[in-house]
């Protein structure tokens, strides 16, 4: 792809690998990969809660025509991300699952609940800081008594 | 004044025809769908969290459990994961044993499939008739792993030891081309079957697309697409893709039956050589103290319900920092949001079935 035309526009952005890092503009730049070259899945969205605190979110797009891999990441600075579902309708289902696990908040899909884990589940168990303390697990119910 | 004329309908998720726990909660305006909302979890394992607490070793057991019909590729992708990350080279022997045990669980699997859609529209006997032949396939996984569903078979560098009774494979490629020109003789042209199916939950090429469909179901909506082509296990073997045009729900049978044909022609290639071949080489991976350098690591496979993929961050410890899966039938759920609405209650499972949707795959 033309990295300098990318660049350019979206200004902040590294390239490492086949990675691009971007600062923020999650939507644009998707739909500007999706507009200008040949990637048509949106494979998956891998989400990530780093040592640093920070959730990662590492988008992977395909192209079945030339079977080229691109990866674009994200760090959040809350708990809030920009949603792509205007674009992929599988993303519905990617961003679902990481409301559910993560809690992150993507701003535009109305579909988010609880997906896996019941909906009074209180935190979000692939997060790092996640405790189990909840009190209806019966393993803590020595801590419920005390 | 107006009156709503729509009902909220509750299929599943202990409906027969969901194979397993799968539950739509359908909007209907008579018998026609309005609105289709999947609800998904009820087998929820926690294959990601569990990976976080275990080492690679630990954790290798567990994932055949994720698609219990086909648990070979899910050990193939955590095997290449580590593999991947230490660059350890495959023999040549077991990419052949990988490859063959690989395509026969993608054929016991499309079979399993076969029985069961066909149970969804109504037909029992050809459930039993798929049964009778996935069983010789499950056999003889029996007989090499111990585990006729969870084999734990692959391990990192190899395989847990030497393949054998090749006379039953033989006798599997031998037998099972004339009884899948059985099943086609009393399903692909039973007038009841092609009405229930034909032009029924069509899926266009961008819809499937967009939707992240892949795999069988891709291939039927016409678009020329296999990872195995790509794949270094395959390499040397002649695979050939069946694409179809006709993007409804007999296109899928007809593509899964096709391409038991051609798996069954792998699995002669990979045997050929195997009976050839000598005694097993491999350079085994000591799972014992295994760190993975630090780094993002990817690996993705043709899984006979689409690409499925694994993604491994490792910070040089012993067990992966983040795991995640990316199964093929995750999004083919979510792809009935938007391919029942339209559509009749009674295609709706023949349309659903047609997907080849299994629920531990999804929940994870």
């Amino acid at each position: 792809m033309d990295w300098d035309k990318f660049r350019e526009m979206f200004l902040g952005c590294e390239l490492v690998g086949n990675k691009i890092l971007i600062k923020s503009k999650l939507h644009d730049v998707i739909k500007f990969v999706m507009e200008n070259y040949p990637y048509d899945i949106l494979k998956e969205i891998i989400a990530l809660h780093n040592p640093d605190g920070r959730i990662e979110l590492i988008y992977n797009l395909y192209s079945t025509v030339d079977e080229e891999t691109l990866l674009i990441s994200i760090l959040l600075d809350g708990d809030e991300a920009e949603s792509v579902t205007d674009i992929f309708d599988s993303a519905i289902a990617d961003e679902n699952e990481i409301f559910d696990l993560f809690g992150v908040k993507f701003i535009g899909n109305e579909n988010l609940k609880r997906l896996y884990m019941p909906e009074d589940w209180q935190g979000f168990p692939l997060r790092k800081d996640y405790v189990q303390d909840d009190t209806r697990l019966a393993w803590n119910d020595d801590k419920n008594n005390v | 004044m107006m009156t709503k004329t729509t009902f909220k309908l509750n299929l599943g998720p202990q409906h027969p025809s969901t194979h397993g726990v799968l539950r739509l909660l359908l909007e209907l305006d008579g018998e026609k769908i309005v609105s289709c909302e999947p609800d998904v979890g009820y087998l929820h394992r926690g294959m990601e969290k569990m990976a976080e607490k275990m080492s690679y070793i630990q954790y290798l057991p567990t994932v055949d459990r994720i698609d219990y019909l086909a648990g070979f590729f899910y050990s193939e992708l955590l095997c290449r994961i580590v593999e991947n990350a230490l660059e350890v080279e495959l023999s040549d022997k077991v990419r052949a044993i990988r490859v063959m045990l690989l395509e026969l669980n993608r054929i016991s699997s499309h079979l399993l499939w076969v029985g069961a859609f066909l149970m969804d529209l109504g037909a029992v006997s050809p459930f039993f008739y798929a049964f009778r032949e996935r069983e010789m396939i499950l056999r003889y996984f029996e007989k090499i792993s111990g585990q006729r569903m969870m084999y734990n078979y692959f391990v990192f560098g190899g395989v847990r030891h030497d393949i054998g009774f090749l006379e039953d494979v033989e006798e599997i490629i031998s037998v099972l081309p004339e009884k899948i020109n059985d099943y086609e003789k009393i399903i692909t042209e039973n007038p009841i079957f092609i009405r229930r199916t034909v032009n029924k939950g069509v899926l266009s090429k961008e819809m499937a697309l967009n939707n992240g469909i892949t795999g069988v179901n891709l291939r039927a909506s016409g678009v020329d697409f296999d990872l195995r082509f790509g794949d270094y296990l395959y390499q040397g073997f002649d695979v050939r893709t069946i694409v179809l045009e006709a993007k409804d729900s007999f296109a899928r049978y007809k593509a899964r039956i096709l391409e038991m044909r051609e798996s069954l022609k792998i699995v002669a290639q990979a045997l050929e050589y195997l009976k050839k071949s000598g005694p097993l080489e491999q350079k085994l991976i000591n799972p014992l103290n295994l760190k993975l350098p630090e780094g993002d690591y990817f690996a993705d496979i043709e899984a006979p319900r689409g690409v499925a993929s694994c993604f491994v961050r490792s910070y040089g410890e012993k067990n992966p920092y983040r795991l995640k899966w990316r199964t093929g039938s995750y999004y083919s759920v979510n792809l009935l949001r938007k391919l029942l609405v339209g559509e009749y209650l009674n295609d709706a499972i023949a349309i659903a079935g047609s997907l080849d949707i299994i629920l531990p795959e999804v929940d994870k």
